[in-house]
């Protein structure tokens, strides 16, 4: 693999996060991050959805017509999120079941619309690929570090299963309490306003 | 890049074509699966409701064990039993304000319940509004039919970690044991209480930060409850 298509995909990761950096997908982040098994699922729905759509997007970018490729852009991602429920209903149940809405609004997630418009329509299949497989990485790493503080201190496990031991809690004699907050969407904002904070402070990024 | 309008129309006809065809493939493919898994899942939460570990079983299992031990009735609203129909024949009526659900077949209410045999249970369907959304459920309650033997909640859209905690096992081990009926045979249902539960028999404990929920709960087990009144109270005798 060459330097740019590296830098394709490892950019959004960090430097240009779509949630930390562009601050797009703000509203899935918030809403899938109470349990990580959630948050997983979710990054795989995400990323079947981008790679395909910018696939899709990118080998017809030069037959789409101008005027409305917003809507040919929007038919083609919709039909892909509208796919992978019916997949997720018939084969991951329990999964699609906790998801619910989620994954319809997958439709509504700005990452991916901005990724056709921003990327897919001007670049290769290659590129796009890369760029479809970078972002949701990005948006996917966001989500598992949100949805491990929330779940912990939320919670108090990790994939479902009991990190924070039992005999510590108030009802058991013990002294410790789960933070409420973290289930609620504000700790979500919260968490991710400490990473951008901290990942400004690193890299130095101050918005114009 | 520039395109003429007729193109245009084409191209749009073509996506839009080349779309939906796909998505009718996959939607008539899959849709024998996914009424199977809501069918599973229906069952999986009935037999879940009278105290039998569903987490480990398969699906194939589920279905054998749910021939073997449920038998479905249909009950009329003056208690007694319907013989020409079966559950699934009816067709269940949603009201959007309460979440009670109602069941109809030809015009005719009817209630319908199911009957295990080992353990002996009486189950029917709970619903009704907690803080966000409908829940959906399952209440078992012994021959007796006064103790609470259990109850499952299969569909909710409750905040996961507080209203959420109703579909927990802590919550829902809570219920058994627990009376429907006080002393002198009046309907006196099961209250979750904020906090920690006193009456031993009639209450139970309820989740922190979940008071809606809770309320939720108490309000539509009471509600469903007094539709089997009459025949629980007929049956409850003999």
């Amino acid at each position: 693999m060459d330097k740019i298509s590296k830098a394709i995909i490892s950019d959004p990761l960090v430097d240009n996060n779509p949630i930390t950096k562009q601050i797009l997908g703000i509203c899935s982040a918030l809403a899938v991050t109470v349990k990580m098994e959630q948050a997983v699922v979710m990054t795989f729905a995400l990323t079947f959805v981008l790679v395909s759509s910018n696939i899709i997007i990118s080998l017809l970018r030069k037959g789409i017509p101008g005027k409305v490729r917003i809507i040919v852009q929007l038919t083609v991602i919709a039909s892909l999120v509208i796919l992978i429920d019916q997949v997720l209903k018939a084969y991951l149940y329990d999964i699609s079941k906790q998801l619910s809405v989620f994954v319809g609004l997958i439709i509504t997630n700005c990452i991916i619309m901005g990724r056709a418009e921003a990327f897919a329509m001007q670049n290769n299949f290659k590129e796009s690929l890369y760029d479809g497989f970078g972002n949701s990485f990005g948006y996917g790493l966001i989500l598992i570090i949100v949805s491990t503080f929330r779940e912990l201190f939320g919670s108090g496990t990790l994939f479902n299963y009991q990190i924070i031991p039992t005999w510590m809690y108030l009802e058991q004699g013990g002294w410790y309490v789960n933070n409420g907050l973290m289930l609620l969407a504000p700790g979500a904002f919260i968490i991710l306003g400490l990473i951008i904070w901290v990942q400004r402070t690193y890299t130095h990024f101050i918005e114009d | 890049m520039q395109h003429n309008n007729l193109y245009t129309f084409k191209f749009i006809a073509m996506i839009t074509i080349v779309a939906s065809l796909l998505l009718t493939l996959a939607a008539t493919q899959l849709k024998e699966r996914q009424d199977f898994n809501i069918e599973v899942d229906k069952k999986k939460n009935i037999l879940k409701s009278i105290g039998l570990d569903v987490a480990a079983m398969q699906a194939n299992t589920i279905i054998e064990e749910y021939k073997n031990k449920i038998q479905d009735v249909v009950l009329k609203q003056n208690g007694d039993r319907v013989n020409h129909i079966s559950s699934e024949d009816l067709e269940s009526v949603e009201n959007k304000s309460t979440g009670q659900l109602s069941y109809f077949y030809e015009n005719h209410e009817y209630l319908p319940a199911y009957l295990a045999s080992e353990p002996q249970a009486f189950i029917f369907p709970v619903s009704g509004k907690g803080l966000w959304s409908t829940l959906y459920g399952y209440l078992a309650l012994d021959m007796d039919l006064n103790t609470v033997k259990g109850i499952t909640f299969y569909k909710h859209g409750e905040t996961p970690g507080l209203g959420g905690e109703i579909e927990k096992k802590w919550f829902q081990d809570n219920f058994i044991g627990k009376k429907i009926f006080d002393n002198s045979g009046n309907l006196k249902s099961i209250t979750v209480v904020k906090g920690k539960a006193v009456d031993d028999k009639h209450e139970v404990d309820g989740i922190s930060g979940a008071t809606i929920t809770s309320r939720g709960v108490t309000d539509f087990l009471k509600r469903d409850l007094q539709r089997y009144f009459t025949f629980l109270t007929i049956h409850r005798s003999n």
